[in-house]
């Protein structure tokens, strides 16, 4: 009987935990997504799809990525923890870095590129914290 | 979609290091920047471009006729799932195309295709409320909603796939759309050929990734007979898409055209 209570507790807790760090997850995007209104205003249709997850304070996350020369895109990096320092960089299909417009706020940063072909990127992105050894987030992107 | 399943792709290998715990230290940032020794995870997830992404392009560089573009197809009956979804996607998609053509009668008649193929895959509860916006958007002629409720109604679909274990049938949405988008793509692109209109095909990404998606698909649906004819046609698109170094050909579009409408034929087929 102590057995199952203790297991039932246990059980409750990781529940308890996993919906808390569900609803951290969001919380990223939803910083993202606040990266993205003033876009919005400008015209940037958002996309529903998106990227997130938990990642190593300080270390590099790679997302590959199809842009179509003749949109203009926004990549909006959020996070739900406080004192991150957040990075992107977007990189040709030669590993070129590619020039964009970067941003910056509390929890988000906002990345605009024209890229100077239809084909494959690679967006390059890094939260450092110096508090928290994970961080969460998610990155969202528009096109106009 | 969740993202937390990220393919732990640590560049490091190429250097004999897998510890995720040794994050890179004194390095310069991110601009240096060479894929075989990135000193990080690379995010396996691939989010697929919505067909209006392309068709947004084609819009800047002429005014493409979209209501020429629109396929009146009669939906199958079927309870094949692996069909359905594939339907799914492919009405999806034709509903971006219908939101180019700014035609609020077939943007209708596919909300209502989307609530029948949600019906019939057991998803109508998550798709209904999307599709209704559809339905109600449609009449206000409101398209930028129409576009998000569409974006938002395969994205709800292929969610709640993936925490259903579904993640082929998700993969099957996904390529349903791209292959009815890429359909569009090739017509318009032929129609007016030039070099920047076709350089929209450069797409081999995305390709390998759907020919990925589908060799990591259980038997039953890898060996489905419609999925087995789109990994073959994958094939033969991946070839142009790969041979178009100085640009695409309009042999080339014909090609990537003719391989996806046969697809498309196969998917919307009776049997």
């Amino acid at each position: 009987m102590k057995s199952f209570f203790g297991r039932t507790v246990l059980i409750t807790l990781v529940l308890a935990l996993a919906s808390l760090l569900h609803a951290t997850v969001d919380e990223s995007h939803d910083f993202a997504m606040e990266a993205a209104m003033p876009f919005v205003e400008e015209g940037f249709i958002v996309r529903e799809d998106y990227w997130n997850g938990e990642v190593k304070s300080g270390q590099k996350l790679l997302i590959t990525h199809q842009l179509f020369k003749g949109n203009e895109y926004a990549f909006w990096l959020g996070t739900a923890n406080s004192g991150v320092e957040l990075d992107m960089k977007v990189f040709d299909e030669k590993n070129q870095p590619v020039d964009i417009k970067a941003t910056s706020d509390k929890y988000f940063m906002s990345v605009r590129v024209n890229p100077p072909k239809t084909g494959t990127y690679r967006i390059v992105f890094e939260l450092k914290s110096k508090q928290e050894r994970s961080v969460l987030w998610a990155l969202a992107y528009g096109y106009r | 979609m969740k993202h937390f399943a990220i393919s732990s792709v640590i560049a490091g290998l190429a250097l004999g290091t897998c510890n995720l715990d040794a994050a890179p230290q004194g390095t310069k940032g991110v601009e240096e920047f060479d894929p075989l020794a990135f000193p990080g995870k690379v995010v396996g997830d691939v989010v697929v471009p919505v067909p209006s992404e392309v068709f947004s392009v084609l819009d800047k560089l002429g005014e493409p006729n979209w209501r020429a573009e629109l396929r009146k197809a009669e939906m199958p009956t079927t309870s094949d799932r692996t069909k359905l979804s594939l339907l799914f996607g492919y009405t999806v998609a034709e509903g971006f195309v219908a939101v180019q053509a700014e035609d609020k009668e077939t943007v209708k008649d596919l909300g209502r295709d989307v609530i029948n193929l949600a019906k019939s895959l057991g998803l109508s509860k998550s798709v209904l409320p999307h599709a209704q916006s559809i339905l109600d958007a449609a009449d206000k002629s409101d398209w930028s909603t129409i576009r998000k409720e569409f974006d938002q109604t395969q994205k709800t679909v292929r969610d709640t796939m993936e925490q259903m274990k579904d993640l082929d049938l998700s993969h099957c949405v996904s390529l349903g759309g791209w292959l009815r988008g890429t359909a569009s793509v090739t017509s318009v692109v032929k129609k007016g050929f030039n070099p920047d209109r076709a350089e929209l095909l450069n797409q081999p990404m995305l390709v390998e990734h759907f020919v990925a998606s589908i060799e990591k698909m259980p038997a039953g649906t890898r060996d489905h007979d419609v999925v087995r004819s789109i990994r073959k046609g994958l094939a033969v698109v991946l070839e142009q898409m790969e041979s178009a170094v100085d640009g695409f050909t309009k042999d080339a579009v014909t090609e990537i055209g003719k391989t996806c409408d046969g697809l498309l034929v196969e998917i919307l087929a009776k049997k």
